[in-house]
């Protein structure tokens, strides 16, 4: 493991390791030791994997599956929690893939991401159901739901609510939609202390193909929980494709003011995943259209600028970045992949 | 479920000798007139099936006809009055070198050109500049298949050649058929999945070795066109045996392979340029020693037995001024579809390879027979005999390119032409009508066999704004306008029907029109209500 | 009689005098256009076309997911996310994205066998529309052509095939082939009312009605001399300006009352399948609504979550209203596009061009409901009960409106059967 030095500006993004998983994974969680890695896959399975194996191979937990893609999945001690687009919230003994609880209908349509706070007290889902819920993380009682989104955009069509993120100060929660409306709400009262809009992550193409394309797909808050950064698409010409230029916004969120938009046109598709680095100087963000990539932008400067970027192996549909930033382990279309950030 | 075997009924295509051979001996000699020709063979028809032909049409009507096929439009008053003042006997030699000499001719030759060799594709204006060009310059046809099947990189007009093949070259089975069609009148589609179930010469042979011409030939980043080094053609027979296509000629006649022999090595290094030219702007274009579309060329313009190549421009260009052709369909001319009248098409076709596929002269030879001049009107309650026997001239639904340009005709003012002549102002105006006619000819369908008017056209006569707004628009440069200024009701009604139908009416239209016009309580609206009831009349939309 | 027009006609010309004469010319005129036919076959099905029958056509334009439709596979490999439900009809599942559709069963036969092999676009779509592979040496009618010509009414005052794509991708305006123009479809892409439909402000309507008489008055003459099937073409096309005219509040939903139009909803689709209710109701016999985009190479299951929900209610409003009004017995729907998509989820979660494997369905008219006809194998990718090719759909679609598919067009001297040569109906789908 590298040292990063806090002088020192990352200029490096190198894929170390790649590894086949079964099928496309969807979330990663990290486990109790920094090497462990579990996924929900599109198989219906959640996974653990040992990344530092020389041949890292994925073992389900259990026998046991949801009834579709598993796409949320977040750690409290020794407890996973997952939630699927099957609509259920189960929670798991990581070890040995025990069920603990599984909360059936969780949402009323499919689940599209989770969250934990801090504290590891809280977990957050969100679904096309289109409400916010949050659980007691040990207890499994669920705690609020909130509403706050239209059930179909404004063109008549079903919305969908896709991503959420604590703050590290624990005290507020992000949402994003598919239209691009973020909320950040108390996590205490569920009380709106912001609505930012990005609407050009979504593309309704009204002449040629009448229909939608792109939405908020991740959310991250900086360590000193005052920024936002939201990740997606930029408008998209042939919404047949993931053609739009990937995009990130990000935001002093309670003055509602926007501080960075990124557009990238090499690496084009959704901003799938996003984590501010150590002390915020930087912020990493992954995703892909038919391929991948992983990029790094300076945050500090009054201009975001791009530091460091490459191609990953696959579409990247999460990853967990390590404490230090060194390093970030990503999960995606079929394959997983060890990144070093130096 | 069990398919019985695929079997192609559509497939009467085959080749071979579809054209009795023209050794000239059995037919008439060949420094002959060609309407005395015509004449001829087409009376001898008629006699041997003792029919009559109906008499020669009016002077107004051969006028409007040989207008519309020369000149892609009607004609205007003064020009009728100067047709009528010429000699009865000179006159139509006269009309038909005056109008190939106007610089409508060449307007018409490049859309009917345009029609038959990309309609319904997607070009741009290169391709229709391209054929301008050719038509003025009195390109040849030879010279202009050369210019469309070569395709070579050029400044100036002839660029547009190359959109013949760009426009195809995707899909190789249409370059393949296509060029069949267009250039030999043969239909050979069917060959692809096996050999002609009635005619016993047409192979799947004939089908690869058309395409094997083709098969090298591809689109470069820079949008040129160009030929890869190597490429065979192999295809499946329908009893399995696998083969590699020869450079065959529907005539039999064959191209040697000239393909260089290549190292695996050398083929490698090949291949990787091509794929390069294929993909990147900046790349060098191998450029072959050999070339199968130049062999297609000179294979067909050196076939002095079956005459495919001057034979099929023969039969449709007859097909254009008579409504139908001497071989019918225009794409089988094959042994089981006899032309109608094969000496004919012998001697025109042999007359046209003599004389340097000049079309001017054919096209000329046409319109000065008798077999055009007749009439085609059709009086009897007897069905009229068949078409094939030229006894009747055919009503011709006009193209979308002569119906808009003979719009704008018809609207103007007819006392604001400039003289129409081969030099002088009329070049501009006529340009200028043919952009005009641009901005409707979408309006309007391309006919075809069994052609029939879509209601959306009559619903666009009927309806759309820019009939009332433009063409029937009571400002002075237009016909209404012009009429407005006309204070005799006789002189109004002469003056429209002459702008409009090209003659004088009937007496009982001309009551019906002045009954019209006295009835109506506004004057400007009951002209140009009038003026669209003959606009829009069957006499204005056909070539009759 | 040719030379039947009275002389003193003309002379008691007058603003109606005018309008009974043009009555006497469209006899006339009528009479003629039987006497020269190049398609020598007249339609043949006279009888049939007394009888009613309309089809309405869902376009799926761009290539639906049979997974996410008729043929889900859930739990597999490639099955995507989305379940199964059960359907009201025994042992029918279909995907859980149409779960309205799925109470319909009743109605719906599903094909779930076809293998058209082609897959791209403008290939796969001209094969579905007119049943067989394109020939560059003959323009084949498309189906709403051929029903045109055999279910239509020459007199019609309704047209008898519109077609409306208003979306701009892969869009395709149809063909009459070899039919002739006569049976084009009316077209509709930028509004919803064809156009040139509506007579101009600045046209009063007697002036309008007067000139077209006046118009037919001078054309008798020349119509009468010049017998051919085309000029008799160009008379009845401006015989039936009126009548279509009539025709342009078929196309104004302002007309329905609000409540049924707050049933088919708020999207276009569901607007112009209301549309193709009225004109069906109207006597149009064939419909063409095409629902574009369906190209799914990117978000595949986003997409149909868009695009099966706007077709699970709009199909399914447009099956119970055409059912209350007693049109669904004569009203054949087909939901239909030019292929399905590869059981293989691409990186971008997509899903690409397939047409070896595919689904459609048919309700209504001639339709055995409640039936899956045709297996595929468990991952989908290869049919392996029932294939079925564009032709036999083709023959199946005819058989269910009583048209025999073998009938043959003359082409000039080329028999050309209506559905492609060794085509065979799918007897287990019709009623």
């Amino acid at each position: 493991m590298t040292e990063t030095d806090d002088n020192k500006t990352l200029t490096s993004v190198k894929v170390d390791t790649n590894f086949r998983l079964p099928g496309v994974a969807f979330c990663a969680a990290a486990g109790e030791q920094a090497s462990t890695l579990y996924f929900g896959c599109s198989d219906f399975g959640v996974y653990r994997l040992e990344s530092t194996a020389e041949k890292p191979e994925a073992v389900a937990i259990s026998e046991q599956r949801h009834h579709s893609y598993v796409t949320g999945i977040v750690r409290r001690g020794p407890v996973l929690v997952s939630g699927s687009y099957d609509g259920s919230i189960v929670w798991w003994t990581a070890e040995t893939g025990e069920i603990i609880h599984r909360a059936e209908r969780a949402h009323d349509k499919w689940i599209r991401q989770l969250a934990i706070s801090p504290d590891k007290s809280i977990v957050a889902s969100v679904g096309d159901d289109m409400k916010t819920r949050l659980w007691d993380a040990e207890t499994h009682a669920a705690i609020a739901a909130w509403d706050g989104y239209e059930s179909t955009t404004p063109h008549g069509y079903p919305s969908m609510l896709y991503a959420v993120a604590f703050s590290p100060d624990g005290k507020w929660l992000a949402t994003g939609n598919r239209t691009g409306r973020v909320l950040v709400r108390a996590v205490a009262t569920g009380e709106p202390a912001a609505e930012l809009e990005t609407p050009v992550m979504y593309t309704w193409d009204p002449k040629a193909r009448r229909h939608s394309i792109g939405g908020v797909r991740s959310l991250a808050f900086s360590h000193d929980s005052k920024r936002l950064a939201v990740g997606g698409m930029g408008q998209v010409g042939n919404i047949d494709h993931l053609q739009g230029n990937s995009r990130i916004e990000i935001f002093d969120w309670q003055s509602g003011e926007r501080q960075h938009e990124i557009e990238d046109s090499k690496y084009k598709g959704l901003v799938e995943c996003l984590a501010f680095g150590p002390e915020d100087r930087w912020l990493v963000a992954a995703g892909g259209d038919n391929s991948g990539f992983v990029s790094v932008y300076g945050t500090a400067e009054t201009e975001a600028k791009l530091l460091a970027q490459e191609k990953a192996p696959m579409h990247v549909h999460d990853f967990v970045l390590n404490e230090n930033g060194s390093a970030l382990t990503a999960v995606g279309h079929e394959q997983g992949c060890v990144i070093s950030l130096a | 479920m069990m398919l019985p075997p695929r079997f192609h009924l559509h497939g009467l295509t085959a080749l071979l000798l579809l054209l009795p051979s023209a050794n000239g001996s059995d037919l008439l000699p060949p420094t002959a007139d060609i309407p005395a020709v015509i004449d001829h063979y087409v009376d001898a028809k008629l006699q041997s099936y003792g029919t009559a032909a109906v008499a020669p049409t009016s002077d107004d009507i051969l006028l409007r006809r040989t207008t519309l096929d020369l000149a892609g439009r009607i004609p205007t008053a003064a020009e009728r009055t100067w047709y009528l003042q010429q000699p009865v006997e000179q006159r139509r030699a006269l009309l038909v070198d005056r109008l190939l000499q106007l610089p409508d001719s060449a307007f018409h030759q490049r859309n009917e050109l345009d029609a038959l060799l990309l309609y319904n594709r997607p070009h741009d204006r290169e391709f229709r500049n391209y054929l301008l060009w050719a038509a003025r310059e009195d390109r040849r046809w030879d010279q202009i298949f050369r210019d469309l099947l070569l395709a070579q990189e050029a400044e100036g007009p002839l660029q547009g050649a190359t959109q013949f093949l760009k426009s195809r070259i995707r899909q190789v089975d249409d370059v393949t058929n296509d060029t069949a069609v267009l250039f030999f009148g043969v239909n050979i589609s069917c060959a692809k999945c096996h050999d002609h179930p009635l005619v016993a010469d047409w192979k799947q042979d004939h089908f690869y070795g058309m395409q094997s011409f083709f098969s090298r030939t591809y689109q470069t980043k820079k949008n040129t066109i160009a030929e890869k080094l190597f490429d065979e053609v192999k295809f499946t027979t329908t009893a399995g045996e696998s083969r590699v296509a020869s450079y065959l000629f529907l005539t039999g006649s064959m191209a040697e392979d000239g393909t260089p022999e290549y190292t695996d090595e050398e083929r490698k290094a090949i291949e990787e340029k091509v794929r390069n030219a294929e993909r990147k702007d900046d790349s060098e274009i191998p450029v072959p020693d050999f070339s199968p579309r130049r062999q297609l060329v000179e294979l067909a313009l050196n076939d002095t037995t079956d005459l495919f190549f001057a034979g099929n421009i023969v039969n449709r260009i007859w097909a254009r001024l008579t409504g139908t052709g001497l071989v019918t369909p225009l794409d089988q001319m094959h042994s089981e579809n006899p032309p109608s009248h094969p000496e004919l098409l012998d001697w025109l076709s042999r007359d046209l390879q003599q004389h340097g596929y000049d079309l001017k002269r054919l096209i000329r030879g046409i319109v000065l027979s008798d077999v055009y001049a007749r009439s085609s009107e059709w009086t009897s309650d007897d069905e009229p005999p068949s078409a094939q026997l030229f006894a009747v001239a055919r009503t011709r639904p006009l193209t979308p390119y002569q119906l808009a340009v003979s719009l704008q005709v018809a609207s103007r003012n007819p006392d604001q032409w400039p003289a129409i002549d081969t030099d002088g102002d009329w070049a501009k105006v006529r340009e200028d009508l043919e952009n005009q006619a641009g901005g409707w000819v979408r309006e309007f369908e391309q006919p075809g066999d069994n052609f029939q008017v879509a209601v959306d056209e009559a619903l666009f006569f009927s309806n759309n704004a820019r009939i009332q707004d433009d063409l029937l628009r009571d400002t002075g440069d237009r016909i209404v306008g012009c009429l407005k200024t006309i204070d005799n009701d006789d002189q109004q009604i002469e003056t429209l029907w002459q702008t409009v139908v090209c003659r004088s009416p009937t007496p009982e239209e001309r009551q019906a029109a002045l009954d019209w016009l006295t009835r109506s309580d506004n004057r400007t609206s009951a002209v140009q209500q009038l003026t669209w009831a003959l606009m829009s009349g069957p006499e204005f939309r056909f070539n009759h | 009689m040719l030379h039947n027009s009275e002389p003193d006609v003309l002379q008691t010309l007058s603003r109606r005098g005018l309008l009974a004469t043009t009555a006497a010319g469209l006899t006339t005129a009528a009479a003629h256009m039987g006497r020269i036919n190049t398609l020598q076959a007249a339609p043949y099905t006279d009888a049939l076309k007394q009888t009613d029958k309309r089809v309405i056509l869902l376009w799926l334009a761009g290539g639906a997911s049979q997974f996410e439709t008729w043929d889900p596979k859930p739990g597999t490999r490639n099955g995507g996310p989305f379940q199964a439900i059960p359907t009201n009809a025994t042992g029918v599942h279909i995907s859980e994205l149409l779960p309205q559709l799925a109470q319909r069963m009743q109605h719906t036969a599903i094909i779930r066998s076809l293998n058209t092999k082609i897959a791209d676009h403008g290939n796969g779509a001209s094969l579905m529309e007119t049943g067989r592979v394109a020939d560059p040496g003959l323009s084949y009618p498309d189906m709403g052509a051929v029903v045109a010509r055999e279910l239509g009414r020459i007199d019609s005052r309704v047209p008898d095939y519109v077609s409306l794509y208003t979306a701009t991708e892969g869009r395709r305006k149809g063909t009459s082939g070899f039919l002739g123009a006569r049976y084009a479809p009316m077209f509709l892409s930028d509004s919803m009312v064809p156009p040139n439909l509506t007579r101009l402000e600045s046209v009063s309507d007697v002036a309008h009605q007067d000139r077209a008489a006046l118009r037919d008055l001078f054309a008798r003459a020349f119509t009468q001399t010049h017998p051919s099937e085309t000029v008799a073409s160009h008379q009845s096309a401006y015989q039936r300006v009126r009548g279509l005219m009539s025709s342009e509040q078929l196309f104004n939903v302002e007309h329905e009352p609000a409540e049924v139009r707050a049933r088919y909803g708020p999207t276009q689709f569901g607007e112009q399948c209301l549309i193709a209710r009225r004109l069906v109701e109207a006597g149009v016999p064939f419909v063409k609504v095409a629902r574009a985009w369906w190209d799914s190479h990117g978000q595949n299951f986003e997409t149909h979550q868009e695009l099966c929900a706007d077709l699970d209610h709009s199909m399914s409003v447009l099956l119970d209203d055409l059912h209350e009004r007693g049109l669904l017995e004569n009203t054949l729907v087909i939901t239909l596009g030019e292929f399905g998509r590869t059981p293989k989820i691409n990186a971008s979660l997509g899903r690409d061009h397939f047409a070896s494997a595919w689904s459609c369905s048919l309700s209504g008219l001639g339709i055995r409901g409640g039936v899956a006809y045709g297996k595929t194998a468990p991952e989908g990718a290869t049919v392996v009960d029932g294939e079925a090719s564009a032709g036999d759909l083709f023959a199946t679609i005819l058989a269910a409106l009583g048209i025999d598919h073998q009938h043959e067009y003359m082409v000039g001297s080329r028999p050309v059967p209506i559905a492609d040569f060794g085509s065979t109906p799918i007897a287990e789908v019709l009623a």
